[in-house]
């Protein structure tokens, strides 16, 4: 869905620029975009289904709901089975914060606003972080007209200050009404819109829309799971609380991936699960390591970062050296994507790399590098170090090592 | 000694529970998958 916005972004609003002259209405078809996405969908559990048909001499793959009826059975809803060591990986869903007529109207969330039928034609999202973002820009580039309600001063708040609001600046440029420091208040219903209050700064605004879409946090997904009678304590949110060796209050029950709260991407949960098998099954005693993970806003440009912020790593008493680089050069021109920065966050003392932050074009894949370079330790010379193919987008990359020098 | 069912019993075939099975399984486990919804996650 995010390929079919740039798409209609790029041949909407920037085929001249390239040479391209599009004749008549460009017109964008939510039908056939859903269509497309459900058809890859469909493509990725086929897959999914095949591989577990051919582990089926050791898996057995049941249909149902499990609820806890101790610490080793569970009812599935049509039988009773033992375990002697459980893995819950029964992920989170969005929050539904306590807000006056939230009930009293329908609200989209990151599922439902990818199978509708029609573009709205306004669009209020109550979010700033990674999925309020994402879906914002898509709606908008599909030809809703959106605003973009944050809490928080900052979007995407654990990200670096600056790329996070030169974000914000870019989705403005874009059309987006970005309201950040926004506290929701109130919503309601009038005729066939919807009316969301907030309160920013100290002023009542009212923004009315066809579609509201609720992104305003997670919950963990546990509360039909009767953890209690299992011996498993949850914290806030519903969230499972974890050791580093992924158990739960109960030694032998285990929770990977967003039921867990924290970082709550795919490539966390895909970590997880080998981790938390593992330990149950060979009592490995291995432990996750998070210091490490990168997290991306599919945005355009594309926010991604691993390790610490700037701020993060003053916070912490280390000495670093900031190596900061406009996206530039030959192949973003080329593109034709000049919008963006980034940075290399770098103990002064050693040359560790300890963050590295891209808001860039296709920054989801450039920050790879710096994945891969921060492994064990790693200095910033592995990259600075390293020869790029010229022209491509990651010689950024190195411009920014280069500069944190 | 305590006989069960299964050795490992997955709770959700999302992105976690998936190679959390499949792993289970390389390593010799005896593993249930169950999963109330779509396999995948969201």
């Amino acid at each position: 869905m995010l390929r079919s916005a740039e798409v209609m972004h790029l041949v909407a609003r920037r085929a001249a620029e390239f040479g391209v002259e599009v004749d008549g209405r460009t017109r964008f078809r939510m039908k056939a975009a859903v269509a497309r996405k459900d058809d890859i969908v469909r493509g990725i559990h086929r897959s999914i289904h095949s591989a577990l048909e051919g582990r089926s001499e050791r898996i057995d793959f049941l249909r149902g709901e499990a609820r806890f009826l101790n610490d080793h059975e569970v009812d599935t809803g049509d039988q009773r089975l033992s375990f002697e060591n459980a893995i819950v990986a029964t992920g989170a869903r969005r929050a539904v914060p306590p807000i006056p007529g939230l009930d009293s109207i329908d609200t989209l969330d990151n599922r439902s606003a990818l199978l509708l039928d029609e573009v709205p034609e306004s669009l209020v999202v109550i979010g700033g972080g990674y999925v309020g973002i994402e879906f914002a820009q898509m709606y908008a580039r599909f030809g809703s007209r959106v605003t973009l309600l944050g809490r928080n001063e900052q979007l995407a708040p654990s990200e670096d200050t600056e790329l996070a609001d030169l974000l914000a600046d870019y989705l403005r440029e874009d059309g987006i009404d970005v309201r950040t420091g926004a506290s929701v208040t109130a919503v309601r219903a009038d005729g066939t819109s919807k009316v969301v209050s907030a309160q920013i700064a100290d002023e009542s605004h009212d923004f009315q829309a066809k579609a509201v879409l609720l992104a305003a946090g997670r919950v963990g997904n546990t509360d039909r799971l009767e953890l209690a009678s299992a011996g498993v304590t949850t914290g806030k949110k519903g969230f499972i609380e974890v050791d580093e060796q992924l158990r739960t209050s109960q030694p032998h029950i285990w929770a990977i991936g967003d039921v867990k709260g924290g970082w709550m991407f795919t490539h966390v949960a895909t970590y997880d699960g080998p981790i938390a098998a593992l330990n149950a099954v060979k009592h490995h005693g291995k432990s996750t390591d998070y210091r490490i993970v990168p997290r991306t806003v599919f945005s355009d440009p594309t926010l991604a970062s691993v390790g610490l912020t700037e701020a993060e790593a003053r916070d912490q008493g280390i000495d670093v050296t900031v190596g900061s680089v406009p996206v530039n050069g030959a192949r973003a021109k080329a593109i034709g994507e000049r919008r963006g920065k980034l940075k290399a966050v770098v103990d002064s003392t050693n040359g560790e790399i300890l963050g590295f932050h891209i808001l860039a074009p296709h920054g989801d894949d450039l920050v790879h590098e710096a994945v891969a370079a921060m492994q064990s330790g790693g200095t910033i010379d592995r990259i600075s170090k390293s020869i790029h193919v010229h022209p491509t987008l990651s010689e950024m990359v190195k411009a920014a090592a280069r500069a944190a020098k | 000694m305590q006989t069960y069912d299964y050795d490992l019993l997955v709770i959700g075939a999302g992105q976690g529970g998936l190679p959390a099975a499949h792993m289970g399984a390389n390593l010799g486990a005896r593993v249930a998958l169950i999963e109330s919804a779509k396999v995948g996650g969201t």
